[in-house]
Parts: structure tokens; sequence; C-alpha cells
């Protein structure tokens, strides 16, 4: 015992003391912290405003063009858009609107030109002067007779890159265009709006208690479980392999086998980087916690929390459960493949299976999201090597009958067991046999003569 | 000495894999405080025997006791065993290493500590202590191996190759390290392809050969057996005592002296004698033991 645990803490300190540990545990939750927030920064930086001139002949679709990139109807189109989207407006949101809608109504500064009866050409040429001098950024140049099906509509800018002013500008440009047309044809433009709304159509699945869920977040939610759980197991595959490969190809491996046993040694390994990976989940765990607390405090942070599935203490232990059964199933596979053959390069090649079973199990969760009741569902959350992945998936889906988590987590019970002891086998022997990589037959034959 | 008080007993053992016999039949015993020569060709079944004994496979027939004891892996607390192919970890500090293969020993961690410091200074080595080993010499990485075997203070050694790698100086340097464990009744079992190391180590020699036993006894022993009829002489004169062919088969000269073949059956004394009768004048008369080289290729060329 004494020297399993030996191993174990060997096991852990070589992993949890390196550098890569420390840099790519705190990575994990700068990247997530960055994607949230930095570009929220980026685009609530205010740029200088866009100098524009309206050439308008006919003088009808500049003072629509002007009413509608003024802050009051861009911040009701954005509330338009939002009652769309079926999210309640809550107070804080509503200042952020109201912000928004100012800053990119201030994004635009009309400039008046006297085109003075000139032809389109020389009132291009004046305008580009004056683009050139830095007195306008650019010029929006509207045909005489918007009537005509083909006409062109002109925008020149210095700025054309500045997308969003862009998008803004022709969103309005649309809107007058439109507006004016309807006003030609006679038409009540509030009333067609009206009639065009569009229905609201919003999905919630059923469970068998009748309990409602947000079908959107639930997808999301379960395609982050099952991902999570398919890197992490790849990953820490990879580590095991990786370090009983380098006990192989450094010779190491005599010197253990005559102070342990083959069994205290391996699952020592196996132990000690579930412990590593374990600490590295519970940094993680913890600071999605941490977020999720300070998003709870902000008031429209709770808005989003609230439409996150409901993830009970049960659910987490069984999470907890599946991940370990998940790890130490595909961590003695790894062990078996590090123990074949000689260098972590080929060991990259005949990773390939396992990663590969893997990768079926994670594209099973997709069918378990759309129907955990289904039969297909039932099986593969079961199954030997693709319940780590899929029964986590169907726990939050549904929560299935208590019976089949019990067999399921019996039936992969029983996998670990044959795998160690498989494992077991082929390390004993595998490990000093120095210089080629096993064939199948030959593993094979250790398998049964250890 | 009884057998009872060996330090090592291997009985009858036998180990195949497959249809091929690595080692068969093999007996010997291994006495405390001797350093014990296990030599044998390429492929002779010496790694697999060694195997055996620190307990890494078992024997299919046979029986191997350590201090009177059935193998167990409770014994192998008490072996530093330094297989031919050997290692560190390369991306790890010299003293983390050694802490690690001392706990698999069953070494508390002060007492370990204590024993790093110790074997660092002993081997010159203090000053790498955090290094990692790609920072190393390849001799000073044998040195380190060398440590994560005594670091348990075993009461046998089994060294297999112990200075390949090493520079001369660092061989004489190793070998005093090695006195000094003999000096504390600490038993070795030296196994090296270097003849002449093995002569000048070694009390007890054990030659095998495609798993059998060829050539075993105390270095003293062995060469008395092979060496009663080789005679290097040096004198002026008793020519014709030297053309007898009833008492030498054979001359050959050499730079300043000749090698003197005896018949068989012919004491080396009756020559002398003969010699001195004769009149001739001698400088030298030595019965010359044949080395361990000799023996050795004798032993295995033939079987080869």
């Amino acid at each position: 015992m004494r020297k399993f645990l030996a191993v174990v803490r060997h096991e852990y300190r070589k992993i949890v003391m390196k550098w890569t540990f420390l840099i790519g545990t705190l990575l994990f939750p700068i990247i997530g912290i960055g994607f949230a927030v930095v570009p929220a920064l980026l685009f609530s930086l205010k740029g200088e405003p866009t100098r524009i001139v309206v050439v308008d002949p006919s003088g009808r679709i500049e003072p629509r063009l002007r009413s509608n990139l003024s802050a009051e109807s861009i911040e009701a189109k954005i509330r338009e858009a939002a009652k769309n989207s079926s999210v309640d407006i809550t107070a804080s949101q509503e200042e952020q609107l109201k912000k928004g809608a100012g800053q990119l109504a201030t994004g635009f500064v009309f400039i008046d030109h006297d085109t003075g009866g000139k032809t389109d050409d020389d009132i291009r040429r004046d305008l580009n002067a004056r683009a050139a001098a830095n007195e306008i950024d650019g010029y929006l140049m509207i045909p005489a007779d918007i009537t005509q099906p083909n006409v062109r509509y002109e925008f020149r800018s210095r700025k054309a890159g500045d997308f969003i002013a862009n998008d803004t500008l022709e969103d309005a440009l649309n809107a007058a265009v439109r507006s004016e047309r309807l006003a030609a044809s006679n038409i009540d433009e509030t009333m067609l709006k009206g009639l065009s709304r569009n229905v609201q159509l919003q999905t919630l699945s059923l469970s068998e208690t009748g309990e409602e869920k947000d079908s959107g977040m639930l997808y999301l939610a379960s395609l982050v479980i099952g991902m999570m759980i398919y890197i992490t197991l790849t990953i820490y595959g990879q580590v095991i392999m990786g370090a009983v490969v380098e006990e192989k190809e450094t010779r190491i491996a005599e010197i253990l086998f005559s102070s342990a046993t083959p069994f205290q040694l391996m699952f020592g390994k196996l132990v000690g980087v579930a412990l590593a990976g374990l600490t590295q989940l519970s940094i993680w765990v913890g600071s999605i916690a941490a977020l999720m607390a300070f998003l709870a405090s902000q008031s429209d942070g709770a808005q989003l929390l609230a439409a996150l599935p409901n993830i009970t203490p049960l659910m987490l232990v069984y999470f907890f459960i599946f991940f370990l059964v998940g790890y130490f199933i595909y961590a003695s596979i790894f062990a078996l493949i590090g123990s074949m053959v000689t260098t972590v390069q080929e060991g990259g090649q005949f990773a390939f299976p396992p990663i590969m079973i893997m990768l079926i199990g994670f594209y099973f969760c997709f069918a378990v999201i759309r129907d955990p009741n289904s039969s297909l569902s039932f099986w593969v959350s079961i199954a030997p090597l693709f319940a780590p992945m899929t029964m986590p998936v169907r726990i939050l889906a549904e929560m299935p009958p208590f019976w089949q988590i019990a067999l399921s987590i019996f039936l992969n019970c029983i996998a670990i067991a044959g795998l160690v002891w498989l494992a077991g086998r082929v390390y004993r022997v595998g490990m000093l046999m120095y210089g080629k990589r096993a064939t199948i037959p030959e593993v094979w034959k250790w398998i049964r003569q250890a | 000495m009884s057998l009872k008080d060996a330090t090592l007993m291997v009985e009858n053992v036998s180990k195949r894999f497959g249809d091929f016999a690595a080692v068969e039949d093999l007996s010997f015993e291994v006495l405390p405080g001797r350093v014990f020569g296990f030599l044998g060709p390429n492929g002779a079944g010496k790694t697999t025997t060694i195997r055996m004994i620190v307990g890494i496979t078992a024997p299919d027939d046979g029986k191997i006791e350590l201090f009177g004891e059935r193998m167990s892996p409770d014994l192998q607390d008490r072996i530093g065993y330094l297989p031919e192919e050997r290692g560190l970890y390369k991306k790890m500090k010299i003293v983390d290493q050694l802490s690690y293969f001392a706990a698999l020993k069953g070494v508390s961690r002060s007492k370990a500590g204590e024993r790093i410091d110790f074997w660092l200074d002993r081997m010159n080595l203090k000053e790498w202590k955090s290094k990692k080993t790609t920072d190393l010499s390849k001799g000073m990485q044998q040195k380190i191996q060398f440590i994560s075997t005594v670091i348990h203070d075993p009461d046998l050694l089994i060294l297999d190759e112990p200075f390949s790698g090493l520079d001369p100086i660092n061989v004489e340097f190793m070998i005093d390290v090695l006195s000094e464990l003999k000096a504390r009744n600490k038993t070795i079992i030296f196994s090296t392809h270097l003849m002449e190391t093995a002569e000048r180590l070694c009390n007890d020699i054990l030659l095998i050969n495609k798993g059998r036993k060829v050539v075993a006894g105390s270095l003293r022993e062995i060469k008395e057996s092979y060496g009663h009829n080789l005679i290097a002489l040096r004198c002026t004169g008793g020519d014709e005592v030297l053309g007898d062919r009833s008492i030498v088969v054979k001359v050959t000269e050499h730079a300043d002296e000749k090698e003197v073949e005896l018949a068989d059956g012919v004491d080396a004394q009756i020559l002398l004698r003969r010699l001195v009768d004769s009149g001739a004048v001698i400088n030298k008369f030595e019965a010359v033991e044949p080395s361990l080289n000799d023996i050795f290729i004798e032993q295995i060329g033939g079987q080869k």
C-alpha cells in the first residue's frame, strides 16, 4: 500500500508540478473570460463618428434617412428585435439599450453640401476633393428617380471597412426607401407591419413529470458536458500513454519492476493521473461556479442563468461517477497501448482506435439529446465504452429510471475490471520487451502466459 | 559455510519462453560478503536468471531462496538491482527521482533525504542535486543510477554491467565504492563481459551458456584447475631437458622468455628439479594461470 501511494504521489506530482499544467489550467478560465468580456469591451469602444454627405436630388429620402438614424428610432428597432426573440427586458438592460442606440446614432454626422445643379460626375469630383481634404468621410448618392426598378445607390466612404456603420446605414436607407415607396403607393406603413408580423414559436421539451425545459439551452448544455468528458478523457488517456511509454523508452521499467508489483505500478499511475485530472477539473468547475455566482449577482446575468437546465446535486454526483468510469476504461486502454509500443510517436498512431470509439460515443450524444427515451439512447447509455459520454447527456436531457443508471455503472465497472486485468498482463510483459513494437498475436501470447 | 547461511540459493531453476529454454536446471549459491561474478555470453540466460532472482518473473520450475526465505515482494526491498538496460526520468530533478526510487523500496522520506545527500556527496555530484537528467553527462547518469540501486542500503546488490559508459578513472572510483560496500559485508552479484574486471573483483565465478552452468567455484579453484600445465620460464642452458618430449610437450619462444607446456601428469616440480640438476641458470620459473578470458573462450568458444 505504501508503495502504491508512492506511485500515486509520484505520478500526481509529475503532472501537477509542471509549468504546462499550471498554464493549461489557468488558461482555460482566462480564455473563457476573454471570450465573454473582450468582444463586449471592444464593441463598446466608441469610434469617431462618420461624417457623410447625402446627395438626394428628389429631397424625399434624406429626411427619412436622418430620422431613421436618430437615437430614438434605433432604440425602438433594437427593442423590437429583442421582443421578437422573446426576452423580457429588465431595467438595467433598458439602460444598456439606450446607451447602445445612442452610440450607433452618434455614429453619423450629416454634413450639408451645396450641389448647385451640377452633374453627378462634378458632384462626385467635388466630394472626392472634400474627402481628400478630410472634411468628410463619405457620401451617399441617391438616384433622382427612386421609382425606377434598377436604379443604383452609391455609398463612397474612406471608412468602407467599418461594417457596423455600413450595416446601420444600409438598414436605415432600406427603411427610408421602403417607407417612401409605401407612401407613394398609399399603403399605411404601421398597418403593413402589424399584418406581416412573425408568429412566435417557443420550443419546450416535456419530461415525464411534465416539467418544462428550454430545449435550446438544453442542447447547448448537453453538448458542453459531452464535449468536456470527451476532451478530458482524450487528454488524460494520452498522458497515461505518454507516462507508460516514457518508462519503457528510458528503461526505468526494469528498476520499477524490481521494486514494486506491476499492478501497484500501473494502478498507481492510473490513480495518480486521475487525481491530477480531478485537480484540473475542480479548478475549472470552481471557476465556472464563481462566474455563475458573479453573473447571478448581476441583474442581467440572472436572466441567462434562469434559462439554463436545472442541474441538481444528484446529477453532479452521476456526472462525477461516469467521468471516473470513463477515465478508468480509456486510461487502461491507453496504458495497454503504451506498453505495446516503443516510442511516443508510435503510440500516437495506435491511439487512433480508442479515440475513434470515444468520438463515436460523442456523436451518439446528439441522438440521445434528440430522443433521450428511444431504445437507441437506452442501449448506448448502458453500453461499456460509450456510456461515459452518453449517460451524463441522457441524465441532463431527461433523468432515466434509476435501474438503468445502476445497470450502466455496473456493466462499465465490469468492463473496467476486465480492461485493467488485460492491461496489467500486457504491461508486465510488454514493459520489458525492448527494441520492437509488439504484434497483436504476440500481445495475445503475453496475455495468456503472464 | 553451510548452504543455510547463503545470501542467495538457486535450486534447479528453469524458465521457458514458449519452446525456448532460457534457463535450464540451474543451481548455485551466493555466500554473504562475497563478490560473485555471473558471466556468460550474450543470450546465455543471465538477464532471465537475474529477473527471477529480483522477483520480476517467476521460475517455471525450481526454487529461489534469498536470506533463507522463499522469494516474496517484501524481499525485493533488500535487493538493489542495477539492470543492464537502465535509465532515468528525463525531465525530473535528480533529488526527486532518487526520492521516488527510495520510496518504492520502502525507505521513509526523512531517511531517503539523508541518504541522497550522503551518496551525492560520495559520488561528487552534490551540486547536481536539483538539476534534471538531461543536464547530466552519461557518466554522471550512470552514477545516479548506481545511487538509486543502493539508496535503500540493500544487503544484496545485483549489478549488470555497472561500468558501461564510465571512463577508466570513474571505473576505478566505482571499484573503490564497491570495495567499501563489500567491507560492510554486502553481497554483490556482478555480471559483466569484461573478464579483466571480473578477475580483479570477484571471489566466486559462475559461467553459464545456453541456460546451463558451465563453470562454477571460487576464482582461485577455477584457475588452479585450469592452469597446472603452463610454465613461464627464463633461463640459460637446460636445453636438453626442454627437448625431452616425455616431460615437455611444447616450448613457445617469447621475446625474453619461454612458455613451456608440460606433458600430462608431469608436475612442475619435476621440470624445475631437472633444470637445476642440468646446471641451467634460472631467473624466472612461474606456473602460469590461464586468464578468465582464456577460460571463457575455451569453454564457450568450443560450444558456440
